[in-house]
């Protein structure tokens, strides 16, 4: 175990661990499994999200974690032979229920994506509020404060509002990247999926993007899979730790308060994991 | 043993192989022949087009893109009345409803490829649309001859004239064949090259960006409305202008359909001409005379027309990559 995390996990331990279950709950995620063309990826995920908190997902390569994450906002109906089972409420909406579509859900929960993907023909206000446009938002006025607030609240606006009408591969892939985040704020999401947001980018946009996600949670309840432990230390407020089964599949081994997940695991696998044995 | 044989035969072969002065020489100075080749026919073709028509563009003037009539003087002791008007409109009006109808179709044939068609049927239907693209042109011109005129003639024509006002836009047909019928059998034509080429655009959108327009809330009408297609423009476009410069230049298959008679009102379900289907049917009467000028003259105009759209479509193509910064 490196030093860091000796020094962050003993400051951890000294603090009072609240679980954030007990407010209120954003999603709840009753025995989800995920499989394609028959072959299981995620097996029996059970836990509430806890409403404008952060929860993370953590687990080594192949534990499921963007598998899990993909099917809270139902993108695996692209994909060919991809099943979901089991039950996602979203409040007290049943994201498979059929009685919400796809479109209405995936504007209630957003979605960022490993690799910064601004529209690429598009100015950077357009960016913005492409979302409220597919929602059929036309009123200019609307648009324009959509645009500011939501790049305010990416914490991009002071860098770009002199060049709305630039495209978005005149930004630096950290900007790119609060671009998509405002780009999903725009639509005021009620959860904001995050898939390793910060995997592209370098230490410094890697922090910013941080910060921001710690300012978001009083509006937006986040999820974020990430790869990287500190960085699931640093900015969720609940963990869920994810590991490959015997058959390959991702099976949840603990979910708990981050502090205490990451301070007394109560799973040995746990910690291993985040003592590096493996991962 | 064997390893000695072989090491031996490397070294034997390496000693062959490797370059000496004089051979590098021959093989730059074959380059050189050849380019230099290239350069003489490129001239030479140029120079026979501008040197057998320049008699045509001085006798006609502007006669030779506005005027009605095309009439050989020989034998009649009035001077040639070479007229061009017929041919540029007919060669421009059956290309653009060829690209109308091919660039609709085939976009959206493409689009179906990539996003609705089976995995498993792809390669099947991708192989039947590359296949299409290699038959020769002529095939379609009898096909469009044989089967599209007399249904032109008798369903197609009828119709569109007994809708009110149809006679006056359109015209109306005798024998099926036309300017419409020639732009229909050159979309049919086009499509597959369209085709051929769209579905890699299409298929090269980045899949993220589908992704991110759907996790926005997007129907997948409005994610290939607004996402897909605009991304892929630029090689949408390409597609567009390889087909257009097929259909443009297009002698066969549209001389039989067309009805190669030089019109006055250029109505699509009235026959018509083009330029290279008009060159094509007229050499054997012009050997001789000074129609053989006339219809070099027709080439040049055609060579410069097809010359600005391919310089017009680079220069809209880099122009559109610089402003996207996307390749």
């Amino acid at each position: 175990m490196n030093e860091n995390m000796v020094n962050m996990m003993n400051a951890l331990e000294d603090q009072a661990i609240v679980d954030p279950r007990t407010g209120p709950i954003a999603m709840r995620l009753n025995k989800v499994s995920v499989a394609f063309n028959g072959r299981v990826a995620v097996r029996d995920v059970t836990f509430d999200v806890p409403a404008n908190n952060v929860t993370a997902l953590i687990g080594p390569s192949g534990s499921g974690k963007t598998t899990l994450l993909r099917s809270l906002n139902r993108l695996h109906d692209l994909t060919k032979g991809a099943k979901v089972s089991g039950q996602i409420l979203l409040g007290d909406d049943d994201v498979y229920g059929g009685a919400i579509p796809a479109t209405v859900l995936r504007s209630r929960i957003g979605m960022v994506f490993q690799r910064p993907n601004p529209f690429p023909t598009m100015s950077l206000y357009d960016n913005v509020v492409s979302g409220l446009r597919f929602n059929g938002v036309k009123k200019k006025s609307i648009l324009d404060a959509a645009a500011e607030e939501s790049l305010r609240a990416a914490a991009l606006w002071d860098e770009i509002k002199d060049r709305l009408k630039a495209h978005g591969s005149t930004l630096s892939g950290g900007q790119q990247q609060r671009l998509c985040i405002a780009r999903a704020l725009a639509v005021e999401p009620e959860v904001l999926l995050m898939d390793e947001p910060t995997s592209a980018l370098d230490p410094i946009a890697t922090q910013k993007i941080e910060e921001l996600i710690s300012q978001l949670k009083s509006r937006v309840t986040i999820v974020i899979v990430t790869h990287n432990m500190q960085q699931a230390a640093r900015v969720s407020d609940l963990t869920a730790f994810l590991l490959m089964g015997e058959d390959r599949a991702g099976e949840q081994i603990e979910v708990a308060p981050t502090l205490k997940l990451f301070s007394q695991p109560d799973d040995p696998r746990t910690m291993d994991y985040i003592q590096g044995r493996f991962g | 043993m064997v390893a000695t044989a072989n090491s031996s035969q490397t070294a034997a072969g390496a000693e062959g192989r490797s370059p000496s002065a004089s051979a590098r020489g021959a093989y730059e100075w074959i380059l050189l022949v050849v380019a230099g080749l290239f350069g003489i026919v490129s001239i030479w073709f140029v120079g026979t087009i501008i040197w057998q028509s320049a008699s045509t563009f001085k006798s006609q003037g502007l006669y030779l893109l506005t005027g009605a009539n095309w009439v050989p003087g020989a034998g009649t002791g009035l001077p040639s009345q070479y007229g061009g008007r017929a041919m540029i409109f007919g060669t421009i009006e059956t290309s653009l409803i060829a690209m109308v109808i091919a660039v609709v179709i085939g976009t959206g044939t493409s689009l179906a490829i990539n996003f609705f068609v089976p995995q498993k049927m792809k390669t099947f239907v991708a192989t039947v649309v590359e296949l299409l693209a290699a038959v020769p042109s002529v095939v379609y011109g009898v096909w469009g001859m044989l089967v599209l005129a007399p249904w032109f003639m008798n369903t197609v024509g009828p119709f569109l004239s007994s809708i009110p006002g149809g006679t006056a836009v359109l015209g109306t047909t005798v024998a099926g064949k036309s300017l419409l019928l020639a732009g229909l059998v050159l979309a049919v034509m086009v499509l597959p090259t369209y085709v051929a080429i769209s579905r890699e655009v299409i298929g090269a959108v980045p899949h993220e960006l589908v992704e991110a327009s759907l996790s926005l809330g997007a129907t997948r009408w409005q994610t290939l409305w607004k996402t897909v297609l605009p991304t892929a423009r630029i090689g949408l476009f390409g597609a567009s202008s390889l087909a257009l410069g097929r259909a443009i230049g297009e002698t066969v298959a549209v001389s039989l359909v067309c009805g190669g008679v030089v019109g006055t009102t250029f109505k699509p379900l009235e026959p018509g001409v083009t330029i290279a289907g008009w060159i094509a049917t007229q050499w054997g009467e012009a050997v001789g005379s000074d129609q053989i000028g006339a219809l070099f003259a027709l080439g040049a105009i055609l060579m410069v027309v097809s010359l600005a759209m391919s310089v017009f479509s680079r220069r809209l193509v880099a122009r559109q990559r610089r402003a996207a910064a996307v390749v």
